[in-house]
């Protein structure tokens, strides 16, 4: 049995890896306030220069200013699109395989 | 003199390509893949070797032709056409099918002709060529189903480069000068007649910009499993260069970019062919292009460009890794896959390193690539577009970075046992992977090259947070609607349906009533108009040929039978007759000696 797989039947080390999992998205969250709130201080107190110094960026479209705006996003995009295509492709799209050769036979 | 040759000196790489496969099919054994490999080389060293200016001038026609325009923007799409017709030659090294090789190379040549073309006609020669190699590596997966998308994906390109050369041949008539010279054009000012709105057409067409796409998820999936990774590059780049220097900020180009960029991730999440769903993702990636050619801003045009060298890249890669997978176990849809990671980690491995690099990993090509083109529209206050972008983003980790290796290499175990492929297909895709990482970890190699001189920092922590955050949340969303995401073994209606479906009326009704009135009409014309006066013709020739020619013979017949019988009276086959007529003839001749003297 190799690495990866040991990793992934055994449900132990599975929970693990989840619970990781969900610890690196909630740090992800925490960083991306921390990086808006050093964007506030720079706008606030320019002679800071906290902006330039870490590389902090600049958002150019004012909801970027949401907090976590990347993670809800994300989260709202990944639900949008899985909706709005799976009603697309069953009330329109979606045929069954030999769709197109019926027509030849 | 019509054909004039000046810098002779300069090397087409494209030529070195399309004249280069030639020499394959000569040669064996090792000599033959050392040959594969070299000419794809050579003409990379040639690219690599050009600098900017014009080259390969030829008058022809009293038209200027020009081969070689060799700038920064001709430069950077050369560097990585070249490099990936090496690439997919590595990873096609242990192909028997000579072919196969030919007609790639040749591909990859078309399109560095359309790079370094500096004029419409040569454009052109290029376009046409592209079109028909491409049509080729389909066909040459040589089974019924590849036949059939290949007859389809080459009446549209037929169809595309025609309305191409439609469009040239007014803008040249409308031009002051009659000039071919291949610069920007605006389709929609005052005065400029259909000409550019025609070219515009036909590379969007190319670039598969729906609803003119619909060919590229239809043809893909059915070309050969390494002549599916030519493909990958070629047509909608060598589409989105034409673009960048034809068609710069062209306003329409940003909105059919984004509803692109959308569009392929909707049909990605139906999507039960691995291939095609790669090949939907082209079409999203390269909306984000024709979007950033629609803003038109230095920015926007290196990140188009930019996105196009990262892009090929990587979806070579992606289209390797699931090649790979197609040829060692022979299944092509996801509903039959699962599990494959037991037998088949390094193709898993390499395989996420593109699918990262597609996503926009931090460290990942796509990360400093795509990022210019979303940039580039936050700067210009393009909300919408913006959010359009995003959310792709956010589709293209969900479908390529999760669904896909999910049900591929994870999910049910289907019990399928693939083995790793050959090693030149995992040299393929490891070099392939290679460069996504360099790219993305030292982005200034690219950014070097690109057409114009802005400073762009991709590594903010304010880029990198969200991002990570997007992608991490998509990740979440995903494990968390899993159940709706199981692949279905059905097909979706794309605008080929037009073609494939709706023109059946049509195609029934010239079986029926055209039939009826081909065999009517235009029969009883023929009929009368060539059938009647042909057989009377063809009769007085009969009678000709039977009362004279025949005659004729019979009466040589006749002349010679007779001779002959005089003849037979002579010769009686008696000696002493023989003496006698001798002894006769020389009595003759001694009398008429006699007489003479």
């Amino acid at each position: 049995m190799s690495f990866l797989e040991r990793q992934l039947e055994d449900p132990v080390r599975f929970a693990r890896i989840k619970r990781w999992f969900y610890r690196c998205l909630a740090a992800v969250v925490v960083a991306e306030i921390v990086v808006l709130v050093m964007l506030a201080l720079d706008r606030i107190f320019p002679a800071s220069n906290l902006g330039e110094k870490f590389h902090v960026g600049d958002p150019h479209v004012l909801f970027e200013w949401i907090p976590a705006w990347g993670s809800l996003y994300g989260l709202a995009s990944c639900w949008l699109i899985i909706v709005v295509s799976k009603f697309l492709g069953k009330k329109w799209l979606m045929r069954r395989e030999d769709y197109y050769d019926l027509l030849d036979g | 003199m019509p054909l004039e040759f000046a810098n002779l000196e300069w090397i087409h790489p494209g030529l070195v390509l399309i004249l280069g496969a030639w020499v394959i099919p000569l040669l064996g054994g090792g000599l033959k893949r050392f040959a594969m490999l070299l000419v794809p080389a050579v003409a990379l060293a040639v690219c690599l070797g050009m600098t900017p200016g014009i080259y390969g001038e030829v008058s022809f026609l009293g038209q200027d032709l020009v081969f070689g325009r060799v700038d920064r923007l001709s430069l950077v799409f050369s560097y990585v056409f070249s490099i990936m017709a090496f690439l997919g030659m590595v990873y096609a090294l242990h192909v028997k099918d000579d072919a196969q090789h030919v007609t790639a190379l040749t591909y990859a040549g078309g399109a560095l002709g359309v790079t370094l073309a500096g004029d419409f006609l040569s454009l052109y020669v290029f376009w046409e060529l592209m079109a028909i190699s491409s049509a080729l590596l389909v066909f040459q997966r040589r089974e019924p189903a590849a036949v059939a998308a290949g007859f389809r994906y080459l009446l549209v390109h037929v169809v595309g480069g025609l309305i191409l050369l439609a469009g040239i041949v007014l803008h040249a008539s409308q031009s002051p000068d009659g000039s071919l010279d291949f610069a920007r054009m605006d389709p929609f000012a005052e005065g400029m007649g259909w000409g550019p709105a025609l070219i515009l057409v036909a590379f969007l067409l190319n670039a598969a910009v729906p609803p003119l796409g619909a060919w590229l998820p239809d043809a893909y999936p059915e070309a050969s499993v390494t002549g599916a990774i030519f493909m990958t590059a070629f047509t909608t780049k060598s589409a989105v260069y034409a673009l960048i220097r034809g068609f710069p900020g062209t306003e329409l180009l940003i909105w059919l970019g984004a509803f692109m960029a959308v569009y392929g991730v909707v049909y990605a999440v139906l999507e039960n062919d691995a291939r095609r769903l790669l090949a939907y993702h082209i079409i999203s990636q390269v909306g984000y292009m024709v979007c950033g050619v629609g803003m038109g801003t230095e920015l926007a045009i290196n990140g188009a460009s930019a996105h196009a060298f990262a892009h090929i890249l990587y979806k070579s890669l992606l289209f390797m890794g699931a090649g790979a997978v197609l040829q060692m176990t022979g299944l092509r849809k996801l509903s039959d896959m699962g599990g494959l990671y037991k037998t088949m980690p390094f193709t898993l491995g390499l395989y996420m390193i593109g699918a990262f690099a597609i996503s926009a990993v931090p460290l990942f090509s796509g990360f400093v690539s795509k990022s210019m083109v979303v940039s580039a529209a936050g700067e210009e206050h393009l909300e919408l577009i913006f959010l359009l972008l995003t959310l792709a983003s956010a589709g293209t980790f969900l479908h390529t970075g999760l669904k896909l290796p999910y049900y591929m290499f994870f999910g049910k175990d289907s019990g399928v046992r693939g083995q790793e492929p050959p090693a030149n297909m995992l040299v393929a895709m490891g070099l392939a992977a290679a460069a996504c990482i360099l790219i993305g970890v030292l982005p200034g190699l690219l950014y070097d090259h690109l057409p114009n001189d802005v400073a762009y920092h991709p590594y903010t922590l304010h880029h990198i947070t969200s991002t990570l955050g997007m992608l991490g949340f998509t990740a979440m969303g995903f494990f968390l609607l899993l159940k709706h995401l199981d692949p279905e073994p059905k097909i979706s209606l794309d605008v080929d349906w037009i073609y494939r479906k709706a023109a059946a009326p049509l195609r029934i009704m010239a079986e029926g009533p055209l039939a009826h009135l081909e065999s009517g009409f235009v029969g009883e014309i023929y009929e009368f108009v060539m059938r009647r006066p042909v057989l009377g013709a063809a009769g007085l020739l009969r009678k000709l040929d039977m009362h004279v020619v025949d005659n004729a013979i019979v009466a040589v017949g006749w002349l010679i039978q007779a001779f002959s019988q005089i003849l037979k009276i002579s010769v009686t086959g008696n000696a002493q007759h023989y003496g006698l007529i001798m002894a006769a003839g020389v009595l003759v001749l001694l009398a008429l000696a006699m007489v003479a003297l």
